[in-house]
C-alpha cells in the first residue's frame, strides 16, 4: 500500500513535533527521553478512533497523549509537578497520563502493570461488543517480566482486541537486548501464545503505522491479539543525565543514518510531497509551539497545600440499588 | 429469611448484585460450572450467568488482577477471585502500586470498582491458610473486608460490589461451610467501615474479626461464668477501620484485647491499638493485650497449628491478665 501525501504529511508533523518534544524535555532533570523512537510512537497511535484506548510505553508517553488530544502545556506541567497539570501535581506526569483521553499511563513506576491493566481494558472492550480496541506499547526489557507472559497468554485465551507493541530500542537502561533476550526477535515469542508475531522496522513510521493498522483491523474483527516487535534505537540516554557512553560508536553511527525523522524527510522529498524548505518550516513551527508550552508550564504555579488532600483517599461514590 | 452457610451467603450476595448490575462480571480460575470454584466459592454462578460473565482464566494472578483493574477503568465492575490469600503477592503489584493510588493520583478522575476475593484461614483445607492481610491493609487506597458471619458476609459483599474502590474480600475457610445463620433475602448492605458489637459487656473490650471473632464470643461466654463481662467488637472490615466504635467501647471498659489470626508483627489491629492508646491513654489507666499468631511461618501439623494460633484459652488468659490485677 502506497501512502498518500496527506498521510505522509500528517505523520511528518507528528514525528517532527515528537523530536522537538523529546529533545527539549530531555533537558529536564530525571526525564526519560525517546529521541530516535518517535517513529514507533507515531506509527503505533496514529489513526485510532477516539473510543479506542492506548497505553503507551513511558518513553514517548507525552507525544502519545498529545496525539490523543491532551494539551501540551498541561502535560509538561505534569512533568514539572505544577498545579496546572491534569493531576494538579499529585502524580509524576512524565509517565502518568490523563485517562480522560482514553490514554492509560503508569500510576506507579512499576513496569509491566500497564501491560496487564491494558489487557483488562481490552477485556471490557470485548464485553462491550462495540469493537473497541486497545493499542499498548512497552520496552523490550519489560517483555522479560512475568506480566508480559501472563497478559499475552490471557489475551490469546480470551481472543481480546489488543495490539501489543514492543518498542525495542536495543537497551534496557544499559543492558543490551542481545544479552537479555535469547530469541532472534521478540516477535518469535508470539508463537508461544498462538498469536501473530510481526517484526517491523520501527524507524520507518509508514511501515510501522501500516503494521499496527493491520493488527488493529484484526483485533476489531474479533480475531484476537497481535504482537509487534518494533525495532528502533535509543539515540538519547536512558534518562536526562545518562551519558549513554555504553553504546558502541559504530553501532550508534549506523543507527543515526536510520533516524526516523531523516527517513521520513527523505521519503517526502523523494516523492515530491514537500520541499526541504517546507519541511524546515514545519520543524520550526513545532519548535516554537513546544518551546512556548514549556515556558508556560515552567511559569505555572506549584500546587498549594490544598491539593495535598489527606482525606481524599477513596472515590466517595457508592452505587445504590438501581 | 433463609438459613445459609457463609459460602452460600457470599454467593447469594454476588448473584443478587450481578442480577442488579450488568456491569459486574467474575474472573477466576476454575470458577465455571465444571468445578464451581475452589471450595465451591462460585457454586452455581457459571450455570446461572454463563461464560460471558463468569470468565475462567489460566493461572495468571498478576494478569487477573491487572485485567480486573483495566476492566474497571473501562466502566465494568469486576470481581477477581484469586482462590487463596496465599496468592495475593502475585497480584499485589498492580493492585497496591497502581489501583490503590489511582483515585488520589488522578486527582479524583479515575476510580477502580474492583472486588478481589480470597480464601484463607486455618481450617479444613490443611493448607493455603496464610492471610497476608497486612500486605493489602497497609497500602492506602485498598479496602479490606473480613466478615465473621453469613449475614455479614452477604451484606459486606454487596457493599463491596457497590463501592467504587478496590476491595479485598477475605473468606475464612473454617467458617465457609460451617454454621448456618438466618440471612435476609431483602436488599441490605453491611457498610465497609462499620463495626458491630457482637456481644455487650462492661469490663473489657475484645476486638477480633472472622474466625477470631467467633472464638472471642466463645471466650466471652466462658468469662461471663467467671464474672468478667467482655464486650466483643467485630470491625468487619479492617480497612476502613471503625476506630470510633472501638474507642467508645474502650472508653467504657478501659481494657482492650485485640485478637488476630495474623502475626502480631505488622498486624493491622496493632495500628488500631496504637490509635486507641493515642486517644485514650492520657485520660485514665488503660490496659492493653494483644493475642496473635506465633511469629513464625505457619506450622503444618494440627497440634502445632492449634498451639501457634490464638484460641479460646489464649484469649481468656489475655483477658484475665489485664483484669485480675485491679
Amino acid at each position: 500500500m502506497t501512502p498518500d501525501a496527506n498521510l505522509l504529511t500528517s505523520l511528518y508533523h507528528l514525528v517532527a513535533k515528537g523530536r522537538v518534544l523529546e529533545s527539549l524535555l530531555g533537558k529536564l532533570p530525571g526525564f526519560h527521553p525517546g529521541v530516535g523512537e518517535e517513529g514507533v510512537v507515531v506509527g503505533a497511535f496514529f489513526g485510532l478512533k477516539d473510543s479506542d484506548y492506548i497505553a503507551p510505553h513511558y518513553r514517548g508517553a507525552l507525544l502519545a497523549a498529545h496525539m490523543r488530544g491532551a494539551d501540551l502545556r498541561r502535560l509538561i506541567a505534569g512533568v514539572l509537578g505544577k498545579v496546572t497539570s491534569y493531576s494538579r501535581g499529585r502524580v509524576r506526569g512524565d509517565i502518568c497520563l490523563p485517562l480522560q483521553f482514553n490514554t492509560l499511563g503508569m500510576f506507579s513506576g512499576v513496569l509491566g502493570n500497564p501491560l496487564n491493566i491494558s489487557t483488562g481494558i481490552a477485556l471490557a472492550a470485548s464485553l462491550d461488543e462495540k469493537q473497541g480496541v486497545v493499542v499498548t506499547s512497552f520496552g523490550e526489557g519489560t517483555s522479560n517480566l512475568g506480566a508480559f507472559h501472563e497478559s499475552l497468554n490471557l489475551a490469546a485465551c480470551l481472543a481480546l482486541p489488543i495490539v501489543y507493541i514492543c518498542q525495542n530500542n536495543g537497551y534496557a537502561m544499559s543492558t543490551r537486548t542481545d544479552y537479555a533476550l535469547k530469541c532472534t526477535s521478540i516477535a518469535d515469542r508470539a508463537q508461544g501464545y498462538g498469536m501473530p508475531g510481526i517484526r517491523v522496522e520501527g524507524n520507518d513510521v509508514v511501515a510501522m503505522h501500516q503494521a499496527v493498522q493491520s493488527a488493529v483491523a484484526r483485533a476489531r474483527a474479533g480475531e484476537g491479539p497481535t504482537l509487534i516487535d518494533a525495532v528502533t534505537y535509543r539515540i538519547s540516554g536512558h534518562y536526562s543525565a545518562d551519558p549513554n557512553d555504553y553504546q558502541p560508536k559504530d553501532e550508534r553511527a549506523s543507527w543515526l543514518k536510520k533516524d526516523p525523522l531523516l527517513l521520513l524527510k527523505a521519503r517526502l522529498t523523494a516523492q515530491g510531497v514537500m520541499t526541504d524548505a517546507q519541511l524546515a518550516e514545519i520543524e520550526k513551527a513545532a519548535e516554537a509551539e513546544i518551546t512556548e508550552a514549556i515556558a508556560q508550564a515552567q511559569a505555572d504555579p506549584d500546587p498549594g497545600l490544598e491539593v495535598l488532600g489527606p482525606d481524599d483517599l477513596y472515590s466517595p461514590v457508592l452505587e445504590r440499588v438501581a | 429469611m433463609s438459613q445459609l452457610t457463609f459460602q452460600e451467603a457470599v454467593i447469594q450476595g454476588i448473584s443478587e448484585e450481578m442480577e442488579r448490575d450488568e456491569r459486574i462480571f467474575h474472573l477466576g480460575q476454575d470458577i465455571g460450572p465444571i468445578y464451581n470454584g475452589a471450595m465451591h466459592s462460585a457454586k452455581g454462578l457459571g450455570a446461572k450467568f454463563g461464560p460471558r460473565r463468569i470468565i475462567q482464566t489460566p493461572i495468571s494472578e498478576s494478569a487477573m488482577v491487572g485485567a480486573g483493574i483495566g476492566a474497571a477503568l473501562a466502566g465494568r465492575r469486576p470481581i477477581v477471585q484469586l482462590m487463596f490469600a496465599e496468592f495475593l503477592g502475585l497480584g499485589l503489584t498492580p493492585l497496591a502500586c497502581d489501583a490503590a493510588a489511582m483515585w488520589y493520583k488522578s486527582d479524583g478522575k479515575v476510580s477502580v470498582p474492583l472486588v478481589i476475593r480470597v480464601l484463607y484461614g486455618a481450617g479444613p483445607h490443611r493448607g493455603h491458610s496464610e492471610d497476608y492481610q497486612a500486605w493489602v491493609a497497609s497500602v492506602p487506597g485498598i479496602k479490606v473486608a473480613m466478615p465473621s458471619t453469613p449475614r455479614d458476609a452477604k451484606g459486606l459483599m454487596k457493599a463491596a460490589l457497590r463501592d467504587n474502590n478496590p476491595v479485598v474480600f477475605f473468606e475464612h475457610m473454617a467458617l465457609y461451610h460451617g454454621a448456618r445463620q438466618e440471612v435476609p433475602e431483602d436488599d441490605y448492605v453491611v457498610p465497609l467501615g462499620a463495626a458491630e458489637i457482637k456481644s455487650e459487656g462492661s469490663d473489657v473490650t475484645i476486638v477480633a474479626t472472622a474466625l477470631m471473632a467467633q472464638q472471642s464470643l466463645k471466650a466471652a461466654e466462658q468469662l461471663r461464668g467467671e464474672g468478667i463481662s467482655a464486650e466483643v467488637v467485630d470491625p468487619r472490615s479492617i480497612v476502613p477501620m471503625d476506630v470510633e466504635t472501638v474507642r467508645r467501647s474502650v472508653a467504657k471498659t478501659r481494657r482492650l484485647v485485640v485478637v488476630s489470626e495474623s502475626w502480631k508483627t505488622g498486624d493491622p489491629l496493632s495500628d488500631l491499638t496504637a490509635s486507641i492508646a493515642e486517644e485514650l491513654a492520657g485520660e485514665a489507666p488503660l490496659k492493653i493485650a494483644r493475642v496473635g499468631l506465633q511469629n513464625t511461618p505457619r506450622p503444618f501439623a494440627m497440634p502445632l497449628v492449634r498451639a501457634a494460633m490464638p484460641n479460646v484459652q489464649t484469649i481468656t488468659e489475655a483477658v484475665r491478665r489485664i483484669t485480675e490485677s485491679n
